[in-house]
């Protein structure tokens, strides 16, 4: 895996590079979000900047296969600034939360292979949050994604009702990371693996 | 399991539920089936095996979200012999309900309904936190169901076997499949035999549709983007 810290030097590499204009595939072409696409090609938004945090899981070819960016939930994030409505108290903030966005695999992936990366790169962020203090990930996500974070056996949580509109539904939730995070998800056949010696290197 | 469904059930003014998986490949394998319905509707239910053509289930194939029963003519068009399943639910004492479904890549389609006696209002606002506990629900009932049926029996392809039967569910001939991956037609046939075995089916078509079905191949897969 590999870790890019802020939008000004993700956006030096190739690689994260990569990671903008995939997201555009993703988000703005297949799933027709309403995001900014800059240049025509990055799919870059106003919470890309210093303080977000990129993780890549890459091919065999070193090629962007799927990545995630994490917000500092103290300060603006997606939950605390656009959906603060669907928490029933407050969107938890702290130091050791960090917010998921963009959790995005390659269109061009296979059933099979999307699986793979998706599970590459959950046990990937649960490294990340193990080797960086942190202890929960919030995040708002669509009923079916929601469905999957669950199935995916860690402590998970709603934090309000989903919200239901035209067949649509939105909740937010946490997912709380300790040392029983990785049995959990070795349990539901989750846990890969991801080559925890490129963090310092990447980083 | 039965006991907290039965708790969780009551506590929000249900009187009925069932968190089931939708087909029964392999009973006793990895399939999810806890049910509280009226019995009289249970044993016409099995014994007519509705699983298959339950318009409340088909309709939760249809959608990712909870619905009430009631609502189910938006979500699919109802045949004369859907609405007669639905009376006859209904006559066994069934009344409205929701069905939250339960859908995973890489897992059988399943469900959790709550239901109110006959005659009983539905309270539709309920929806969203039915939706919640259903879905909970149903990750538990996963969770013991995978201590009682370890990883290993859940079949999965190779790289190549998972290729040549998307392009089987394409209609490629064996010949065909050799050609579009460059590799010899004995050895097309090979990986698809070995998957066939992998899934204990025959057939071509029902190879296809396992793989989709348990995932390994996805609808993308074999109608190209």
């Amino acid at each position: 895996m590999h870790i890019g810290t802020g939008f000004s030097q993700a956006m030096e590499h190739r690689l994260f590079r990569s990671m903008f204009e995939e997201r555009k595939r993703v988000f703005v072409d297949l799933l027709r979000w309403d995001v900014p696409v800059i240049a025509g090609r990055y799919e870059i938004d106003q919470f890309d900047n210093d303080r977000a945090v990129y993780i890549v899981v890459t091919g065999d070819d070193g090629e962007h296969r799927a990545s995630a960016r994490l917000l500092p939930t103290t300060h603006e994030h997606i939950l605390g600034t656009i959906f603060p409505d669907l928490c029933e108290e407050a969107p938890p903030r702290g130091s050791a939360i960090l917010e998921i966005t963009r959790f995005c695999l390659a269109r061009k992936l296979r059933a099979r292979e999307r699986l793979e990366l998706r599970n590459q790169l959950v046990t990937a962020l649960v490294e990340y949050a193990l080797a960086n203090q942190i202890h929960s990930f919030t995040g708002v996500a669509e009923w079916p994604w929601f469905q999957q974070i669950l199935g995916f056996g860690w402590t998970c949580r709603p934090l309000g009702l989903p919200t239901s509109e035209q067949g649509r539904s939105l909740v937010a939730l946490q997912i709380d990371v300790d040392d029983r995070t990785r049995e959990q998800l070795r349990a539901s056949g989750i846990f890969r693996p991801v080559g925890l010696a490129d963090l310092p290197a990447a980083a | 399991m039965s006991d907290l469904m039965a708790e969780i059930t009551k506590a929000m003014g249900f009187r009925h539920y069932a968190l089931v998986h939708h087909v029964d490949l392999k009973p006793a394998v990895r399939s999810v089936h806890i049910v509280d319905y009226p019995q009289d509707w249970v044993e016409r239910f099995q014994a007519r095996r509705l699983y298959a053509s339950d318009p409340i289930h088909r309709a939760s194939h249809r959608t990712n979200v909870g619905f009430a029963w009631s609502a189910v003519q938006s979500i699919i068009s109802l045949t004369a012999a859907d609405r007669s399943i639905l009376a006859e639910a209904y006559e066994a004492g069934l009344g409205d309900g929701f069905t939250v479904p339960a859908h995973i890549p890489g897992e059988l389609n399943g469900s959790c309904s709550f239901a109110m006696a006959a005659g009983e209002m539905l309270d539709h606002r309920q929806l969203p936190f039915v939706q919640l506990v259903g879905s909970f629900a149903f990750e538990a009932a996963r969770k013991i169901s995978r201590i009682h049926a370890p990883q290993s029996e859940c079949p999965s392809l190779t790289e190549r076997q998972a290729e040549c039967v998307a392009l089987v569910a394409r209609g490629k001939t064996d010949w065909e499949i050799s050609q579009i991956l460059g590799i010899g037609q004995e050895t097309v046939i090979q990986h698809v035999k070995d998957a066939r075995d992998r899934y204990g089916v025959t057939k071509r078509t029902l190879l296809a549709i396992r793989a989709l079905f348990e995932g390994q191949i996805s609808f993308a897969d074999v109608f190209g983007r």
